[in-house]
């Protein structure tokens, strides 16, 4: 049991011993400062990767790539379809398709499409389900449908979106994309927003008119989407391109999308968002990546790296300790011996070292904080890392509290380490052995 | 009942896998108010064999008994009870605890022993004050004297009131002046019929004041 004694001892040998306690002290404060820094500006610096990374790619899209050739259907499966009925050759190969029956009626021509890929049909309620997950900021069901102009025969891609969400914004027709006219007046009913190279292919401009399966919409705005996961020529509000779509299919469709657009919650949770999403959806279901890989890459992501570098400096921080305990135990081995040849117990003599190894290590650390915390505050972090961001979340309570826990607790661990040498050590030996001093 | 009994002990040490025999065959018996003088060239073991009787140190054979209880068979933890409490020690070159002050080197003995601050300062002070050091309480044995050094080590060995005192050259690195001194310390304890103590000592201690004197030679004990 700890006595006032061992605190006494404890707190005198510090004080008579200022020299080695300053010693102790400082080293303690050092590396806890160093670790402090490193670990904040390591941590820091993931952050900003993550930030700058999300910004180039943590978004994709999903979908359901086409079954095949319809005609490899049976003429009863053609029949059932025609019918409303989905065969059960399709049921199997596909869990979340729900469009065997929703043939275009221009097969050859028309049909659901992401970008220039036939797609198969998916509910609106698996992108909520998507919206949910975890790693997941947002999902938006998309209707991608290639359409073809029955006067001039050109086909055209019609996206129907549900303007105001992120993940829309991101990977497909987002307000900067702008070039003429007015981008929300484009998702009201009866009005559209034309791709900027699409309109100039078809001299197309705000307020002029353009039909679409034979009804007449309002060009709002003209978009440059440039490199965007997902490219339409023209997009429109999600039940304006269902209305229009549903008169090209055979059968009308009933909450269903063709392409689910998501974005992951950040850089860090993508990977595991796009493994998530891809368990969702289940069967052959296709994914982009947006630029999150090459970026993540390009950027040095990599959080094993970062994670066995703290390792590296919170082993070094342990080695640190042991070091400063088993020299400040062997300079003592002399007195330790005198105080057992005088009736000290072992446990005592453990005792008093394990509170002077505590308050040492509390005392450097709480130091090392302050300085850590104060050198954090003037270092130029951006500057160092080369980045242009906020300085946000840099002094992060919790790490402080970490680092803390962690010094004072090597210590604490470090400092019984002698012990070893404390119990083994026999006072006759060392009485003779050691020089009085 | 003896004080102490010692019976067929012996020291060997293995050093690189030979033996050296230190002594054996030591035996002898020791009565409170005795002083037992032991003699001997450096080397002869007599530092060796106030380890073994003070329980810092194993013998390599025999036994020895303290108030009928066999220390050589005693764990760790009860021996230094012991030393904290009956057997009291004093060093050749003092041992005393160089950053500590004289008050806290003869303090250290009381500590751990459930005794207040307040009467572990009292009775150091008292002793040393006895000892003629009232005002070096407080000064660190850097700032004493040798002599004064040594009358420390021995308020220290008698501030727990020990029934045996071991000795190991008690007055071997002191003038003849401060040995008197230290010796005049020690006698009327010994006299008193409370306490024993045996001296270690190569000629330097006045083997007049001893009860009885031995000689360790070549490995023996020899009563003179």
């Amino acid at each position: 049991m700890l006595t006032g004694d061992v605190m006494t001892c404890a707190l005198r040998e510090l004080k008579q011993n200022p020299r080695r306690t300053l010693a102790v002290v400082s080293g303690y404060a050092i590396t806890v400062a160093f670790l402090l820094v490193i670990a904040a500006v390591l941590l820091y610096s993931r952050v900003v990767q993550n930030i700058t990374i999300g910004e180039a790619g943590t978004y994709f899209a999903t979908w359901l790539p086409a079954c095949g050739d319809i005609a490899s259907l049976s003429e009863e499966d053609l029949a059932k379809l025609a019918r409303g009925i989905v065969p059960e050759v399709c049921k199997s190969n596909c869990e979340n398709c729900t469009g065997c029956n929703k043939k275009p009626i221009d097969l050859l021509n028309e049909g659901f499409i992401i970008n220039t890929n036939t797609t198969r049909l998916l509910t609106v309620e698996l992108a909520k389900k998507i919206g949910h997950l975890p790693t997941v900021r947002d999902a938006s069901a998309c209707l991608m449908f290639r359409f073809r102009d029955p006067e001039k025969s050109f086909v055209f891609a019609v996206a129907g979106l549900q303007p105001g969400s992120r993940a829309v914004s991101s990977t497909c027709c987002a307000a900067d994309d702008l070039v003429a006219g007015d981008f929300a007046g484009g998702f009201t009913p009866g009005r559209m927003l034309v791709d900027a190279g699409f309109a100039m292919n078809h001299g197309l401009k705000p307020g002029m008119q353009f039909s679409i399966a034979g009804e007449q919409f309002t060009v709002a705005g003209t978009v440059n989407t440039m490199a965007r996961t997902v490219k339409a020529d023209v997009f429109m509000l999600f039940s304006e391109a269902e209305r229009l779509i549903n008169r090209r299919i055979h059968n009308p469709l009933a909450g269903e999308a063709n392409i689910i657009l998501i974005e992951s919650r950040d850089a860090a949770s993508h990977g595991q968002a796009l493994k998530d999403v891809k368990v969702l959806m289940k069967g052959d279901s296709l994914l982009t990546s947006g630029c999150y890989y090459p970026a993540a890459k390009a950027a040095g992501l990599n959080t094993r790296l970062v994670h066995a570098f703290m390792l590296l400096v919170a082993l070094a921080t342990v080695l640190f300790s042991a070091r400063i305990q088993w020299a400040s135990v062997l300079e003592r081995r002399r007195t330790i011996a005198i105080l057992k040849a005088i009736g000290w117990k072992n446990q005592v003599v453990i005792q008093q070292l394990f509170v002077e190894s505590l308050l040492q290590s509390l005392a450097g650390s709480l130091a090392g904080a302050v300085v850590g915390a104060a050198l954090l505050l003037l270092l130029p972090v951006n500057a160092l890392l080369g980045i242009d961001a906020t300085m946000t979340g840099i002094l992060d309570p919790v790490l402080f509290l970490l680092v803390l826990a962690f010094a004072v607790g090597s210590g604490c661990l470090t400092g019984l380490l002698p012990v070893i040498a404390v119990i083994r050590q026999r006072p006759v030996e060392a009485l003779r052995r050691l020089p009085a001093s | 009942m003896a004080l102490v009994k010692v019976d067929n002990l012996s020291r060997t040490f293995v050093t690189r896998g030979a033996e050296t025999r230190v002594f054996s065959d030591v035996s002898f018996e020791l009565e409170t108010g005795e002083l037992l003088l032991i003699t001997g060239r450096s080397g002869a073991g007599k530092s060796t064999l106030l380890g073994i009787l003070s329980g810092l140190d194993r013998a390599s054979g025999g036994r020895v008994f303290f108030q009928d209880v066999e220390l050589t068979a005693l764990p760790l933890n009860e021996l230094a009870d012991l030393r904290a409490g009956r057997i009291g020690m004093i060093f050749q070159n003092f041992n005393l605890i160089p950053t500590w002050t004289a008050s806290e080197n003869v303090e250290a003995v009381l500590m751990h022993q459930g005794i207040s601050k307040a009467d572990r300062q009292a009775r150091a002070a008292a002793l040393l004050s006895d000892l003629g050091l009232g005002e070096r309480l407080h000064h660190l044995p850097s700032e004493l004297s040798v002599g004064q050094q040594q009358r420390v080590a021995v308020a220290r060995t008698l501030v727990n009131e020990p029934v045996l005192i071991l000795a190991d050259e008690p007055t071997g690195d002191v003038d003849s002046e401060t040995a008197a001194e230290i010796t005049s310390l020690l006698m009327p304890r010994i006299r008193s019929g409370k306490t024993a103590m045996i001296v270690a000592s190569h000629g330097l201690f006045d083997a007049s004041l001893a009860t009885r004197v031995a000689c360790l030679k070549d490995g023996r004990l020899v009563m003179a």
